[in-house]
């Protein structure tokens, strides 16, 4: 069993070293980087916008398939059919199971076995093959997908774009792509309590700290916010949301060391910075004031929604999936009269904003597949399942007549007989399961309406409220060269690590604000400005070289 | 059922029964016997507690164990989960699959591991200094993860029952435990087997193996128990799901369950079900029958390990 685990995790590490030893061999001279007239092999001639791609001859391309246990893989799916029927185009799945993807992924990667086509790829997991030369600078090819750069430049995502960029000023993943950013995590409240208080759904975090004072003033023996997610670390969601609101990167689960100064054009340590002293002593005052339980750091997910249940506690973390399958469920059964919702993001000193990025998990190509002679035609093919509004709506929705149906509008509807995420819970059929659609490995990201296809009526009012904010600005880019992100890998787990423990105890009331300076003297002593040199440094040479 | 062989894991020995027999015990001794009784009872207690405590959970309502009210007994018995895992046919061919893996590789390991411990255990034989070595290596030393992966695909191995069995086949651990009960037999009998005209084929079959049902008993045991259990050289080396075994299965199924993959989607309630109680009733069918086969050969399983212990 040790031998076993030690196997997995050392897997990363092991395959990402091999890949740079055993494919390196074989990487491109760049110089015939562009030239393509052998690898054409059912492609089309006029691929464009709005054109339907469909391949002149019988192509296949093989894909990693991540198995969803949901919808597990099926050969006579809808979606493969009509595939072939409409871009003449056959994929041969490598199944892997969801429960270890990326393991499977690092391992065919290193192995150089890995298929042309790798999808649920997220933004900075490429990093770690870029070295090994397994995976194309995508970005030398886009214009071989229109449909991409046509969302690029009128999404404005450039910024979102140029931050995957590499040291040598490519990017190696091909990101979904959002026109508005989907931020699903806030705060669930109980709503039934602030209609008995007569009290509205706080806006601010500074709201939120009334309406919980009043909460404590009614219930004085309950602790009216005790949250969840705070397993590995300590409050996830919380720490997160509330540092973004802060004007910073990100934390808690979302840990970011780095957060861009624009007055200063340079990046500053975020666990160091004056806004994160101060949403820490946000939290000691809710914690010191009895209005948040101090166990909301350490407890399991499932302590939290029983005390939430049992009317222990009245706010906490959520997501609309939380709310729909954990606390509406867990209160029905304990208190049926109970009501309780997903506020809209508590606005902080960072003003109206909507943190969510605007980059999903996307495909990276295998370098190999550069050498296929229908390489472009797989490239027109991604564009079009991927990025074109008909290939969106075709991954997604299905087949007009069979899957969905369109209303007066022109907005897709599901068909009677098709059920997805409960909503025909009569119907026979399942989009997912029986026809192979809404599959996580094809279909995300794109237009809001896309998007937010599937939601609730209470989340698409959600979305509404949050897509009015605007999105956070991008850090600019910061590509660390090979031996410098082995440098920051040092580095930074000590770090993140001390930060993890002030931030607790700040916020517990176990170490004074007094001792502010002390703790980002000890940060200095972790080699914190060695670290944001070498950024700030990568800043720089990324702006005199490429910017 | 079930709690028979809970308890036969749990190695529970038989009650003492020194009492009344010759020797009249000693007051120290008595003492010592409600000790051990008492304890012995706490061990039971503990180790089964957790087991009963998973079935109980695996047949109750959700309500009631997000509610943390379920202990020893189900709540809001409730089968849904068993049906919604036990209805997929994928479940049924992955549940086959463990089932042939088992006992293909368990086969394949216990003929391999019995040839090389006995030719191993001949004190006469040139070079077993370095064959043992070359043995012992590979519990130190292993090629490591993708070398092996090349290794299994350049021998056509990958989507092949073979790439489960073969490359894990002897254990090292088990190997020297067989070996040294191998030693431990008398000579005599080989040589008096010999003279009656066996020869070395014979005397393996004939004479060695009858007299080593327990410790083959024992490694069957460890083999069946390991390749039970293992999904990762499945996840490794085969590409399609109607190759996985169960363990592979009920992974991703909870791995589903439970991830983040499913964010900003609402779950049907089915599913919302299973969520609470997935792990729970996972747990049970896969250990199942793994704790049926225990009673069966647990008596072997003791007295071979001391054998073989007492004697290495």
């Amino acid at each position: 069993m040790l031998h076993r685990s030690w196997r997995r995790a050392a897997t990363a590490a092991v395959a990402a070293l091999l890949a740079a030893t055993s494919v390196a061999a074989c990487s491109e001279d760049p110089s015939d980087a562009k030239d393509l007239s052998e690898n054409r092999a059912g492609a089309m001639s006029d691929y464009g916008i709005g054109k339907q791609f469909t391949a002149s001859e019988p192509v296949s391309f093989s894909i990693l398939y991540n198995n969803h246990p949901n919808y597990p893989l099926r050969d006579d799916w809808l979606f493969w059919s009509e595939l072939k029927a409409r871009a003449n185009v056959t994929l041969t799945p490598v199944a892997v199971p969801l429960s270890d993807y990326e393991q499977k992924r690092s391992l065919l990667i290193g192995a150089g076995d890995a298929p042309m086509i790798i999808p649920k790829t997220y933004p900075s997991q490429e990093d770690a093959y870029v070295s090994s030369g397994a995976i194309l600078p995508v970005s030398d090819y886009l214009d071989l997908m229109p449909n991409l750069q046509d969302k690029i430049s009128r999404w404005n995502l450039k910024p979102e774009i140029d931050g995957r960029r590499q040291e040598d000023g490519k990017f190696y993943i091909l990101p979904g792509v959002h026109e508005k950013p989907w931020q699903d995590y806030s705060l669930a409240i109980r709503t039934d309590i602030l209609d008995e208080l007569n009290l509205t759904a706080p806006k601010t975090w500074d709201e939120l700290y009334t309406v919980l004072k009043a909460m404590k003033a009614r219930y004085p023996d309950v602790f009216p916010f005790s949250d969840r997610w705070s397993k590995p670390n300590p409050a996830g969601n919380l720490l997160n949301i509330l540092a973004v609101s802060y004007g910073l990167q990100g934390a808690g689960w979302n840990f970011q060391h780095t957060s861009w100064d624009a007055t200063a054009k340079k990046f500053v340590y975020t666990g160091a910075t004056e806004q994160y002293k101060q949403m820490l002593q946000y939290l000691n005052k809710l914690v010191s004031e009895k209005l948040l339980d101090p166990e909301s750091f350490t407890q399991t997910d499932d302590q939290a929604r029983q005390k939430l249940a049992n009317g222990k506690s009245f706010v906490i973390s959520a997501n609309a999936q939380a709310v729909v399958n954990d606390y509406r469920p867990d209160l029905a059964k304990t208190n049926p009269t109970a009501k309780i919702s997903k506020i809209p993001l508590p606005v902080g000193p960072a003003g109206e904003i909507n943190p969510a990025s605007r980059l999903e998990n996307g495909v990276m190509i295998s370098a190999k597949a550069r050498d296929s002679k229908n390489f472009v035609a797989m490239m027109q093919f991604i564009d079009w399942l991927w990025y074109s509004d008909a290939g969106q709506e075709f991954a997604k929705w299905g087949v007009e007549g069979k899957t969905f149906v369109r209303d007066a509008a022109g907005m897709p509807k599901l068909a009677p007989d098709v059920n997805v995420i409960g909503l025909n819970p009569k119907a026979p059929k399942h989009l997912q399961k029986d026809f192979g659609f809404y599959n996580g490995v094809f279909a995300y990201g794109g237009k809001p309406e896309l998007v937010q296809g599937f939601f609730s009526a209470e989340e698409q009012e959600f979305q509404k409220v949050l897509n009015a904010r605007p999105p956070t600005a991008v850090p600019p880019p910061h590509p660390l060269t090979d031996e410098e992100r082995e440098q920051a890998s040092l580095w930074e787990t000590p770090l993140r690590d001390h930060v993890y423990q002030a931030t607790l105890q700040f916020a517990l009331g176990q170490r004074d604000f007094a001792q502010w300076d002390a703790y980002v003297a000890e940060l200095r002593s972790k080699n914190m400005d060695s670290y944001l040199d070498m950024v700030n440094k990568a800043h720089d040479r990324y702006q005199k070289d490429h910017g | 059922m079930t709690i028979d062989a809970a308890e036969a894991t749990s190695g529970s020995p038989r009650p003492v029964s020194g009492r009344g027999r010759g020797v009249r015990p000693t007051r120290g001794y008595r003492v010592f016997q409600a000790v051990n009784a008492v304890v012995l009872t706490a061990v039971v207690v503990v180790t089964l507690y957790p087991f009963v405590n998973v079935v109980a959970r695996s047949l109750s309502d959700e309500g009631y164990i997000i509610a943390g009210q379920v202990n020893l007994v189900p709540r809001g018995f409730n089968l849904d989960t068993y049906r919604l895992v036990l209805a997929d046919s994928m479940f049924w061919t992955n549940y086959r699959n463990t089932v042939v893996y088992t006992v293909v590789a368990t086969v394949i390991s216990i003929v391999l591991t019995t040839c090389y411990a006995y030719v191993l255990s001949k004190k006469h034989l040139r070079g077993r200094t370095a064959l043992v070595g070359i043995a012992v290596f590979t519990m130190f030393f292993s090629g490591g993860l993708i070398p092996n992966y090349v290794l299994v695909t350049s021998l056509g191995m990958k989507n092949t029952i073979w790439a489960i069995a073969v490359p894990n086949a002897i254990n090292v651990f088990n190997l020297l435990v067989m070996k040294a009960f191998f030693e431990s037999l008398p000579d005599e009998l080989e040589e008096a087997a010999a003279v009656d005209g066996l020869n070395t084929y014979g005397i393996l079959l004939r004479i060695v193996l009858p007299l080593s049902k327990a410790i083959v008993a024992t490694m069957v045991l460890f083999y069946a128990v390991a390749f039970w259990n293992s999904w990762f050289a499945a996840f490794l080396y085969l590409d399609r799901q109607d190759l996985w075994p169960v363990t592979i299965y009920l992974r991703n199924l909870i791995a589903g369950a439970t991830g983040a993959e499913n964010v900003g989607a609402i779950a049907e309630a089915d599913e919302v079900q299973a969520e609470a109680t997935l792990k729970s009733v996972t747990i049970v069918l896969t250990t199942l029958p793994i704790l049926l086969v225990y009673p069966f050969v647990q008596r072997y399983f003791v007295r071979g390990v001391m054998l073989g212990a007492v004697k290495g």
